[in-house]
């Protein structure tokens, strides 16, 4: 729900019970009013009347009158000292509905006999009134309903202005190129206190970017100096004739993970480098040419595992990237569509203008596709061979072009799809 | 032959010394800029490795400076950076080699022993070893004088046995030195076996004695004893 719709909900909320209040006490008003006015010409009717019949009793006449408005005659009851003013309601037949009426009844003594006069006064505009106010009311609020959507689309599109502008900014950043990134000064208090976070935040993330990856190449680096060392001694080592055979066999396997430390050491340096665009690009490299060099490099793999591979290259595909990053981009690719292949599998490679897509048979399950691309994610039976570095470093080089990369699979093919954006560049 | 090690890390520098000096070369060793340039001025090498980050000074320079003097040795650098530029720059300045840390001794010394061959413009080209013979230039074998039919896989081999022969070699040693790391990335070592096994039947049916050995089942060896 969006901001604008919230608040104005809330303030419609708090308006019903505001106006429904509003209309009450107004109805009350008038109603106190109407009846104060009635209760008046009711009692001066009844001074009247009184007079009247003080004539009459003196001239020992006795007063029987009844029409539908006044009703007065001798009674045998108390008398009251006030009289006594109530509302009533009476069926009308000519209107066919109830009408609200204000009575007026008295137990007077006149010359010592008691009579009842009881004086009634129709009160049809009181309902009036209240239909009046209601439809008023209504109408003030159908107003303000208006008015308030009208008003809060209007403020809050200028108000969030400056912030629809940061988000915009946000959505937009790219990690590599936070340091360009500056929220500029509003003339609103509240959006310069989020700016000014967002500035210290977007500076933060950037040097912590910049720190960790300069610590991944300089920690890549440094450790190759160690490794030589080792790696140097164990070769030494090995070449003691004293030696039993199982010692043989624990320096060979501290040297073969040696040798896995170092490959996944160069993985990382790669992929740092490749970050920090160390592999400047001039001109655009045959990716269509490269697969064939690979192709032939890994033949005999492909010949052991009696491998179908099927090529059809439609139109060759030009990158434009560093020949080592092609080399990287294509054995990676390659690489795993010989490994994670089965005997007498299939590869599929086709090149376009404007894509390119190697395909492999191998596990029947596809492969999740969640972080696939990324660092260190290797799936349970990919071996020891693998480090874990090889789909970062193609998602990696890809990236670094402006290329996307896919993966989908089918009727147990694994599919590696390259493509150009859509501009085509 | 004479060879100069110039390498600020001591342990590497021993390392390679000892390997070396097993392999029948005559080692010396600088750890620092000036002193590899001082044993440069004073005495000739036939092979010159140099490590780019050195104590007082670019092992570059020292490549540079060699270049200069106009020296006959051969010269291969060996850095912790795998960095092209540097790379590029080490050849432009007279480089012959470039290797990347952490590398196999096996490896640097086949590399030494190729650049010595190749310098070695007068002398003879061939390697021998027993009744096997190597012609380096034209990758021809001969056993007993009789030439056999290798594959390109099964000379590189041969030769990278001869050159560090006696000495136990990896599976990742010889994988890397004649498939090169991209291959080594896709497949575990196992294809190297079938070709030391062709390698081993062709020199056996020659007449040679079978000097390839195998060491607990991830190693090799080529000796004649």
């Amino acid at each position: 729900m969006r901001l604008v719709t919230k608040t104005t909900i809330y303030f419609l909320i708090a308006l019903v019970p505001l106006l429904t209040a509003a209309g009450f006490y107004l109805i009350k008003q008038f109603n106190k009013e109407i009846n104060n006015r009635s209760d008046k010409e009711l009692l001066t009717n009844e001074i009247q009347w009184i007079r009247y019949l003080q004539s009459q009793v003196e001239n020992s006449t006795t007063v029987i009158l009844k029409t539908t408005e006044i009703s007065i005659f001798p009674v045998d009851a108390p008398t009251t000292i006030y009289p006594g003013l109530t509302d009533t309601y009476e069926y009308n037949e000519n209107l066919k509905t109830r009408v609200p009426y204000r009575q007026l009844i008295h137990h007077v003594s006149i010359h010592g006999l008691p009579y009842l006069i009881s004086i009634k006064k129709s009160q049809e505009q009181k309902a009036v009134l209240v239909a009046n106010v209601t439809r008023i009311m209504l109408f003030v609020f159908a107003g303000l309903f208006v008015s308030t959507l009208v008003f809060n689309w209007a403020i809050s599109r200028n108000l969030w202005k400056p912030f629809k502008n940061s988000l915009q900014k946000i959505r937009s950043a790219e990690l590599q190129k936070m340091e360009a990134i500056h929220f500029e000064d509003t003339n609103v208090k509240e959006f310069n206190e989020l700016n000014a976070s967002l500035n210290y935040m977007t500076r933060k993330i950037y040097t912590d970017y910049v720190n960790m990856k300069e610590f991944t190449e300089n920690a890549a680096h440094e450790m190759q100096t160690p490794l030589a060392v080792v790696q140097s001694k164990l070769e030494l080592l090995l070449q003691d004739s004293n030696l039993k055979d199982d010692q043989v066999q624990s320096i060979l396997q501290a040297s073969s993970a040696l040798s896995r430390l170092g490959k996944l050491n160069q993985g990382l340096l790669l992929l740092a480098k490749i970050e920090n665009n160390q592999f400047e690009t001039k001109e655009a490299v045959s990716i269509t040419e490269t697969i064939k060099k690979y192709l032939s490099l890994f033949d005999e793999l492909i010949q052991d595992k009696q491998l179908v591979v099927e090529t059809n290259y439609e139109n060759d595909l030009h990158l434009p990237l560093h020949p080592f990053l092609a080399d990287s981009l294509v054995t990676n690719l390659l690489g795993n569509a010989i490994k994670y292949n089965y005997e007498k599998g299939k590869i599929l490679i086709v090149t376009k203008h404007q894509e390119m897509s190697i395909s492999n048979t191998g596990a029947p399950e596809p492969l999740p596709s969640v972080n696939l691309f990324r660092r260190f994610n290797t799936s349970k039976n990919a071996g020891e061979t693998s480090n874990g570095l090889g789909l970062a470093i193609v998602k990696k080089i890809t990236e670094a072009i402006g290329i996307d990369i896919f993966y989908h699979a089918d009727n147990g093919m694994h599919h590696f799809v390259l493509k150009k954006q859509g501009d085509g560049r | 032959m004479k060879i100069l090690i110039i390498e600020d890390e001591k342990a590497l520098q021993e390392s390679i010394q000892k390997y070396m000096e097993h392999q029948g070369y005559i080692c010396e060793a600088a750890s620092d800029f000036r002193s590899g340039m001082e044993k440069i001025s004073e005495f000739a090498y036939d092979c010159i490795i140099v490590d780019i980050g050195l104590p007082y000074g670019s092992g570059l320079e020292i490549v540079r400076e060699i270049k200069k003097m106009e020296l006959k040795g051969g010269i291969i650098i060996i850095s912790a950076k795998n960095a092209l530029e540097d790379k590029l720059k080490g050849f432009e300045f007279g480089s012959d080699d470039y290797l990347t840390k952490p590398f196999h001794l096996s490896e640097l010394n086949a590399r030494v022993t190729a650049i010595i061959r190749r310098r070695n413009l007068g002398g003879s080209k061939m390697i021998p070893f027993n009744e096997i013979e190597l012609d380096a230039e034209a990758q021809r074998v001969t056993v007993n004088k009789n030439a056999i039919d290798l594959t390109e896989k099964e000379y590189q081999l041969l030769e990278y046995f001869i050159v560090n022969q006696r000495r136990v070699l990896t599976k990742a040693a010889i994988a890397e030195h004649i498939w090169g790391d991209e291959y080594v990335q896709v497949s575990n070592y196992d294809f190297i076996y079938t070709h030391i096994k062709n390698l081993r039947k062709k020199l056996v049916d020659a007449g040679s004695d079978d000097y390839i050995k195998t060491v607990y089942g991830s190693g090799y060896r080529f000796t004649d004893n």
